[in-house]
């Protein structure tokens, strides 16, 4: 079937297999590669985009459903060359390590910040409960999105290294 | 990759009953697609068919009405629920069940009645549906059946939905608004995963029930239990519905332990 869907405010036409998912449309039709596939099925957020204004699981979504919707990625959130201040602070705090859960997580750490801009830590774990990071131990994460929102105390440096 | 099929999008409830009239179980409903998608990737269903049920006008609709009660619409959402002042009013112990139903991102997607539909031992929302006296509203070309959700589950992942029928709303009557309750579900992680077992406990005022999920090949709930009961015997009552059973979450003796752990703290909690 043919598909007319809005990503990071460009108008895309395709003809789509019925059976394809969100994700695969995105990353193999439109060659939006930001966004990852870790499990396929729901469990690691690391394919999380905006489909109407609200993060989903595009692993989970056909890109059928996506007909005449508005999807934001990874792509848009970076504007004119300049990092948005949420990808300044994963970068500053290290937020990043293989980068493979990243997209994902600012997609999440975005909409967290718009549910609650100023989020607790218990807020903070629970906005970003559905993504993993197999790398960072979630701490540099979460001290980049209370950088972000400024709830963030820098700790002592530790003396005696 | 998954299977092949064809995708259809009905814009109106006829439409959709028509396409369901002959039965076929190659077509499969798609609401938010976090169970049915999953499945079909993991090849346990091969649809010839899959039929989108989120392009119909107001299947997402929340309606509450002091006499009527309160109604949810097949395509409403956990985070819906979460974030309609009038469920958080009238019906905390739904919001206390929702809360803790897998991520953010798939409450934006998973629905009440595709939770209920999928029927697992270990569904979110069954426990307070069923301390709430809930009655599933299901529709076909054969006409309109109305059946209690105690009723409605019938083994695991197992319903009394024929082919041809489609849920379409689940009601919740006016008399259980304002009931309190609060759902404590044990898990492996803090994160989102499915539970080891969940207890619901809801106060009604002239008694109290306990709904419990993971422990029974449904979600199960007690009659109304009288609240000066001591807790020996609400143990007992609880005890006479689950079946508990061993599987890749845990052993059989743990589960029943945190069963009567869970419902002892819940009642010392809500009641006493
Ligand atoms: C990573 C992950 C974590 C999860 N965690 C939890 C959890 O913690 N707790 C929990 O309870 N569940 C959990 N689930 C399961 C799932 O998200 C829920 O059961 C969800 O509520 C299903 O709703 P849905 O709208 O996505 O259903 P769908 O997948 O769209 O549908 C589910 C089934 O119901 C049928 N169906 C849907 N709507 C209707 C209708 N109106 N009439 C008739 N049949 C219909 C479909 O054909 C399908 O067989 C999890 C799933 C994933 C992938
Ligand atoms: S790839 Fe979608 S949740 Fe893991
Ligand atoms: S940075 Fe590697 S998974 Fe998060």
């Amino acid at each position: 079937m043919r598909i007319r869907v809005t990503v990071n405010n460009t108008i895309y036409e395709r003809d789509i297999e019925e059976n394809r998912t969100l994700l695969r449309f995105l990353r193999e039709d439109l060659g939006l590669t930001g966004t990852k596939e870790g499990c396929g099925s729901g469990e690691c957020g690391a394919c999380t985009v905006f489909f109407n204004g609200k993060t989903v699981n595009s692993c989970m979504v056909l890109a059928a459903e996506a007909d005449g919707s508005v999807i934001e990625t990874i792509e848009g959130e970076a504007s004119g060359g300049m990092l948005s201040a949420l990808q300044k602070a994963f970068e500053e705090h290290g937020a990043v390590q293989c980068g493979f859960c990243t997209a994902g997580m600012i997609m999440s750490a975005r909409e967290l910040i718009h549910q609650h801009p100023h989020p607790t830590r218990a807020e903070i774990q629970e906005g970003l409960e559905g993504n993993f990071c197999r790398c960072t131990g979630y701490e540099q994460i979460i001290e980049a999105v209370l950088d972000v929102t400024g709830g963030y105390e820098p700790k002592e440096e530790l003396s005696y290294v | 990759m998954l299977d092949t099929f064809a995708y259809k999008a009905p814009q109106s409830k006829e439409l959709l009953l028509d396409m369901l009239a002959t039965g076929d179980s190659e077509v499969k409903l798609l609401s938010g697609g976090t169970d049915l998608l999953v499945n079909i990737r993991n090849g346990v269903y091969h649809p010839k068919v899959v039929v989108d049920l989120k392009k119909i006008p107001g299947f997402d609709a929340i309606t509450w009405d002091k006499r009527a009660g309160l109604t949810i619409g097949p395509s409403v959402t956990i985070n819906a629920i979460l974030t309609d002042v009038k469920v958080q009013q009238h019906f905390p112990l739904l919001c206390a069940c929702a809360k803790d139903l897998a991520s953010y991102q798939i409450r934006n997607r998973a629905t009440v009645v595709g939770n209920i539909v999928n029927a697992s031992p270990c569904s979110d929302m069954a426990p307070a549906l069923l301390c709430l006296d809930a009655t599933i509203i299901i529709e076909s070309r054969q006409g309109k059946r109305e059946i209690p959700i105690a009723e409605f589950f019938t083994g695991v992942k197992r319903t009394v939905l024929r082919q041809d029928e489609v849920v379409t709303s689940i009601h919740i009557p006016s008399d259980k608004a304002g009931v309190q309750g609060v759902y404590r579900k044990l898990k492996r992680i803090q994160g989102h995963d499915l539970g080891i077992v969940g207890v619901a406990i809801a106060n009604f005022g002239n008694g109290a029930r306990i709904a419990v999920s993971s422990s029974a090949p449904t979600p199960v709930v007690t009659p109304l239990l009288p609240l000066d009961l001591s807790v020996p015997k609400v143990l007992q009552a609880v005890n006479a519905i689950i079946r508990p059973i061993s599987d890749v979450r845990c052993s059989q003796e743990y589960r029943s332990f945190m069963v009567g752990e869970y419902t002892k703290r819940l009642w010392k909690e809500v009641i006493s």
